[in-house]
């Protein structure tokens, strides 16, 4: 288990080097370097000015000089500084971070919490009146477009009611701390976290219920359920776990998208999230920060491959790694 | 429904010996809500196929703007801007140079006007309705075009305008057009690119295996925007085979179905993948081998019918989430470019009014809504028609 | 999970929603659209800093609402007239003195003085090559700083030229001596080694790094930034005593949060798009809401540049009927309400550089006629399906914009419309605006036209724009602003004469001679005048928005409920 996961954890790496290449190429391909953006600003820029400041900034080196002048300064605990906001990157990136990890993580614990017992629900009573409702629902949740839940949610709950703040990611100034800060925190994520969840909720219903039915008609619970043993056995122990691998799939899927999944929902509500920061960063041309939220990205997505793939091995004993 | 005639209906059937796709159809037309949302779609198709008779029919066009109507509420009038007021005229003159000269001369003649001849049936036309027939009631015999067009004048708007006054109803159909358009075209397109790369990744195995699905991975964790920006600033006219539809005002439509073909062809890919490592182990295809059938025979006739089944499910999800980014694209900014309508920028454009003029903001994003869902169910009913685990014999 | 969100959700029943915009001047929360970087005055590009940083920070003179120059750390503007400035010979060219007194009150945050040193520091620090200051041109016009260590609030300043417009030193920022000067000392042979390690950057809330009527107190960038009174200011004290301005990125999402009472609100970088704005205030009226909605004219120039290498547009006949073909008045009455004014041509109706007479230039009034007779004249005639011809090639041309403005897509659709009435076809082709500026419009890659604005000054000299020297080639690296490509020698030659001529009425008449070409020739075709909005509530008094690039923060510490 061990050296599997270690030859996986080196795979990982090896892959994320090579993609970080390609996210650097990428990012040299799209139109205009960031002196070409001052420019557009800036009017009053010479040719002297372009000059000077291309050399300043190394863009005058070509691409693979720069990638590896990236990559020494990130070895060596640097991770540069913003050019947009001119600070450092460090600071700029860490606190927002832990804002879109608190927001999806929050989204995807209430999404798994709601939607797995509706899920099996509905895949125990296939046809129900419960069931289609349910279904539904879902299909809306699916079909409803992020962006446009997350105005009706703010003009429902902020500026009809009053309930919740419109957006924004705390209250400025309020300087709470211990459970104040904590409810001062939830007040903000409330809005958000529903207009998130509702999609992943929908999508996961229809997993969830899709394998536990396919589970259900497996052989080894029909003869769980002749050998006698209780219902609830059978569901939990049987069917339910079973179920598990393609959820497990669906789960480790959508957390992969937790740092970047959440961009329209972030701009909309104003939160402090990284969604938005990435946008803006590849749209100004910012490389340290596109870059290193590029390599954050790249490797949620497959760390969390690699997790999916540990935890088959718990669901499911069959399968093993050597 | 009684489980013992179920049954025997079910023997029945099975005696009959249906064909396979009529044993899916009975099974998906079972599915009421499946049924519903081929309705629906087989609706908006439609609608969509026959925009150019509906806006003839109607005489709304999607494109034509009327300042002097923004924001017009549902079942209101509108009344045509002088700019084309006047070049209706102008076309009517041109279209009948004697019988305008005549009525032109008519109307100074009879002292109905007091402009020169040239200008009179302008200001006839630009005149309000009412005045304007006070003088052609005088007129001896006037030309039934030219009532008609008079007539044309006036527009009624059975869902109200859009901010530059343009028909939202007939906006909705041209744009049920291109959404549905882009969300089928594209996943069609992906589902081709995926069955290719997965059938063959699965087939051959090996190293061809390893590349293809090391590609899709790296595809599957590649951020989005930057693509799509560079992509946005690729020119299209310089691709050859495209530049014809480039010109034609297409290219912001080709750069969408480029998109998230791009971006939605892995999830296709691996499922094909999946399903082909273990067909392949099958003993039909070992029969066909030992037969000396060739590999493109082999993968062409006998894996891909097998591999239709969940394709198609994922195909039918896959439109309805092809709709819905695109309408999260053009909420970036990168999505279909004015004037051409499509649902995801009739909605994005109205959101800032959202306060005001609800109902610009409801009516798309209830489109979406309904064509999403009524995919998603159809998408449903063929899951549970094409898997055989569930189909009764 | 679940109780967590229940225990949330009774929190926030309990707690009283927020409450309005306090009349006891305690708080002031203003909302903006734009972002924000650190405040470093010299290394600042973005707007919405600048818009900020004068909450924070003062110069020596700037631009007021009513487009005047005005002292600010500056006791008054000098002039030749008082002999406070004097055109000098030195060494074979003529360069002006001029002799600035600074306020004697003047101190930074911290209670040290503001003098001469702070000005000779920051202008030491743009010539370093290791500072990554986008424009030198602001700093190197002064080419040396003078002062007598017994006075030092009296300052000398030589500048390189004999220039009139020596009194625009609105963007000359002082950074603090005492201060920033170990720092870059220290740092300044790494590249850009003083602004990351500047105190603006490890601590931005030192009160001694600003000189303004408040000081930072909070600084999260991408969300917000607290001000609070600064104590050593001398000018009139602020009235308010705490200011938030927060960013928040959609506009529809802004205006929730000032329905909702989260900001008091709407600065001019709120950038509400006008049908929004326009919107806003019906509502406001039909639902008694309270606020004001606030339109002002400003210096923001919607143009739509017309490439001139196009085979089309070449020809001055075409281009001339293009103009004809819209009806401009019908166009800012239908879509804006008539809040933005038409544009005849690049200069702002209160610059003194302005005219309309038609006896000087040339005044274009919607008329379709004039536009058919100018196309059929230059050959080209009505197609079948309307869309004129010649010599078998259709008259299409593409017009470009930034994609998602949405009034700049109101004007496109409404334009396209209107041209194709006079037998012209447009297709539309709009771009990310990051796509947009860094490579269509600046390297000419435009096909036909492009839609955007630019912001200049009162009696600000065009050339960037106009003169044929700053058509962006490979060669000068693409810097200057003359999209179109046009080259015209009476232009030229009156650009470079408005930079050395003392005599305004002079200057009014070459700037004369450049809109007449301009008029004429049409290289690009004016739109309307953009105008700034703001919503505020109706207690706010003394603010005055400026329609230019100072904004009416440099007069925040008047604001008072």
């Amino acid at each position: 288990m061990a050296t599997y996961i270690l030859r996986r954890l080196i795979q990982t790496l090896g892959v994320v080097i090579l993609l970080s290449y390609v996210c650097f190429y990428l990012m040299t391909l799209m139109p205009g370097d960031p002196v070409e953006l001052m420019i557009s600003s800036n009017p009053k820029i010479t040719s002297e000015d372009v000059a000077r400041l291309r050399s300043l900034y190394g863009l005058d080196q070509p691409a693979y000089k720069r990638y590896l002048n990236w990559v020494s300064q990130i070895s060596s605990g640097d991770l540069g500084h913003s050019r947009t906001y001119r600070v450092p990157v460090s600071e700029l990136l860490g606190p927002r971070l832990w804002n879109t990890f608190y927001l999806s993580m929050l989204a995807l614990t209430f999404s798994i919490l709601v939607a797995l017992p509706i899920g099996v629900y509905t895949a125990l009573n296939p046809g129900s009146r419960m069931d289609s409702i349910v279904s539904m629902l879902t299909f809306f949740g699916i079909s409803m477009p992020s962006f446009l839940l997350a105005l009706i949610l703010i003009i429902i709950f902020a500026v009809q009611l009053n309930w919740l703040p419109a957006g924004g990611t705390e209250t400025i100034g309020a300087d709470n701390t211990g459970l104040a800060g904590i409810l001062d925190r939830a007040k903000y994520l409330i809005l958000p976290v529903l207009s998130l969840s509702l999609q992943s909720i929908g999508s996961f219903v229809r997993y969830a219920r899709g394998s536990m039915l396919d589970v259900l008609r497996q052989d080894y619970v029909r003869t769980a359920k002749a050998k006698g043993l209780s219902y609830h056995v059978v569901i939990w122990k049987h069917a339910f776990r079973n179920a598990l691998i393609p959820i497990i799939t669906i789960i480790a899927l959508s957390l992969s998208s937790v740092f970047s999944g959440a961009l329209l929902t972030e701009t909309v509500f104003a939160y402090q999230g990284v969604g938005k920061l990435v946008y803006d960063s590849i749209m100004g041309n910012d490389f340290n920060v596109a870059m290193v939220s590029f390599i954050i990205s790249v490797s949620m997505v497959l760390l969390m491959n690699l997790i999916a793939d540990i935890l088959y091995g718990f669901v499911d004993p069959r399968i093993s790694y050597q | 429904m009684n489980q013992q005639t179920q049954d025997q209906q079910n023997i029945q059937s099975m005696e009959q010996a249906q064909p396979l796709w009529k044993m899916i159809l009975t099974q998906f037309s079972e599915h009421k809500m499946a049924v519903a949302g081929v309705v629906i779609i087989l609706f908006f198709i439609l609608m969509a196929l026959f925009a150019d008779l509906i806006s003839y029919a109607s005489g709304l066009h999607p494109h034509r703007q009327n300042v002097s109507g923004r924001y017009l509420l549902p079942f209101t009038y509108s009344e045509v801007g002088s700019s084309e007021k006047e070049t209706a005229v102008e076309n009517w003159i041109n279209q009948n140079t004697e019988v305008a000269a005549q009525l032109q001369a008519e109307i100074v003649g009879k002292n109905l006007l007091s402009v020169s001849e040239e200008d009179a049936l302008y200001e006839l036309a630009l005149m309000p309705k009412e005045e304007g027939q006070e003088i052609l009631k005088q007129i001896e015999t006037v030309p039934s075009s030219f009532n008609q067009m008079l007539s044309d004048f006036k527009k009624f708007h059975p869902f109200g305008t859009d901010e530059v006054g343009r028909d939202v109803f007939i906006r909705l159909i041209y744009g049920a057009r291109v959404s549905i358009g882009v969300g089928i075209l594209s996943t069609v397109v992906a589902a081709l690119i995926g069955l290719l790369i997965g059938s063959l990744a699965g087939f051959y195995g090996g190293w061809i295996d390893s590349l293809l699905m090391r590609l899709t991975d790296a595809l599957l964790s590649l951020p989005l925007i930057p693509v799509m920006i560079v992509i946005a600033a690729v020119d299209l006219q310089k691709v050859p085979v495209l530049a014809d539809f480039v010109g034609s005002g297409y290219e912001s439509i080709i750069k969408m179905v480029l998109i998230i073909c791009l971006f939605s062809w892995m999830t296709v890919a691996r499922l094909v993948r999946g399903s082909i490592l273990s067909l392949k182990e099958r003993e039909f295809i070992l029969a066909a081998r030992t037969l000396g059938c060739q590999d493109h025979t082999i993968i062409f006739r006998h894996l891909f019918p097998n591999v239709v089944g969940p394709m198609l499910v994922s195909l039918t999800l896959g439109v309805g989430s092809s709709i819905i980014f695109e309408a999260a694209l053009s909420f970036l900014g990168l999505g279909i470019m004015p004037p051409m309508a499509s649902w995801g920028n009739m909605l994005t454009n109205a959101q800032e009014v959202i306060y005001k003029n609800v109902w610009l903001t409801i009516l798309p994003g209830l489109m979406i809504l309904l064509t999403v869902v009524s995919f998603n169910f159809m998408g449903d009913g063929l899951q549970s028609a094409v898997d055989p685990k569930s189909i009764k014999r | 999970m679940r109780t967590f969100c229940l225990l949330s959700l009774i929190a926030v029943l309990l707690n009283s929603p927020q409450v309005l915009a306090n009349a006891k001047n305690q708080e002031l929360k203003i909302g903006i659209s734009q972002e924000f970087e650190n405040l470093n005055p010299m290394i600042m590009t973005m707007s919405a800093t600048s818009y900020i940083y004068a909450m924070v920070g003062r110069t020596l003179t700037t631009l007021d609402a009513d487009l005047k120059w005005i002292p600010q750390l500056a006791k008054e503007i000098p002039s030749l007239e008082k002999g406070t400035a004097v055109i000098k010979d030195i060494k074979g060219t003529k360069k002006i003195v001029v002799y600035w007194d600074i306020i004697e009150s003047a101190k930074w945050g911290d209670g040290v003085p503001v003098t001469c040193k702070d000005f000779a520091f920051s202008r030491k620090v743009a010539l370093s090559p290791n500072v990554s200051i986008g424009s030198k041109e602001v700093y190197t016009k002064v080419e040396k700083i003078e002062w007598d260590p017994k006075t030092p609030k009296k300052c000398t300043f030589t500048y390189d030229k004999a220039r009139w417009d020596f009194y625009d030193m609105g963007r000359f920022f002082p950074l603090p001596q005492h201060l920033e000067e170990p720092i870059f000392n220290k740092f300044s042979n790494k590249k850009e080694g003083y602004e990351k390690n500047s105190l603006y950057v490890k601590s931005p809330t030192t009160a001694g790094l600003y000189n303004g009527p408040y000081k930072i107190s909070e600084v999260k960038l991408g969300d917000h930034i607290s001000l609070s009174p600064n104590t050593h200011w001398s000018g009139t004290p602020p009235k308010i005593q705490k200011v938030i301005v927060k960013l928040i990125p959609n506009t529809g999402t802004l205006e929730a949060n000032l329905r909702s009472g989260q900001i008091d609100m709407i600065g001019t970088l709120g950038m509400l798009a006008m049908d929004q704005a326009l919107n806003l205030e019906k509502k406001v009226k039909s639902e008694n809401l309270n606020f004001n909605v606030v339109f002002t004219p400003s210096i923001t120039y919607e143009h739509i540049d017309l490439n001139l290498d196009n085979p089309i547009l070449k020809d001055k006949a075409v281009r001339q009927a293009l103009v004809y073909a819209i009806n401009r008045e019908e166009l800012v009455n239908a879509l804006f309400e008539g809040k933005q004014p038409v544009a005849e041509h690049l200069i702002f109706p209160k610059d003194p550089w302005y005219t309309n007479d038609p006896k000087l230039i040339k005044i274009y009034r919607y008329s379709r006629r004039e536009a058919q007779r100018l196309l059929d004249e230059a050959g080209w005639v009505p197609g079948s399906d309307g869309i004129r011809v010649k010599n078998g090639k259709r008259l299409t041309l593409t017009l470009m914009t930034t994609a998602g403005n949405k009034s700049r897509e109101l004007v496109q659709v409404y334009l396209q419309e209107q041209w194709k009435q006079a037998g012209i076809e447009i297709n539309i082709k709009n771009e990310p605006a990051r796509v947009y500026f860094s490579e269509t419009t600046k390297k000419r890659k435009f096909q036909g036209m492009a839609m955007y604005a630019w912001v200049s000054s009162p009696e600000n000299n065009p050339k960037v724009n106009l003169s044929s020297k700053n058509i962006p080639t490979e060669k000068n690296g693409f810097s200057g602003q003359n999209y179109p490509g046009w080259s015209n020698k009476t232009v030229d030659m009156a650009c470079e004469n408005l930079d050395t001529e003392f005599s305004s009425q002079k200057r009014r008449e070459l700037a004369i001679q450049i809109l007449k070409a301009y008029t004429e020739e049409v290289p690009v075709i004016p739109l309307y005048y953009r105008s700034d909005v703001s919503v505020v509530p109706p207690g706010l008094k003394n603010y005055r928005p400026t329609g230019h690039q100072y904004s009416e923060t440099n007069e925040i510490e008047k604001w008072t409920f």
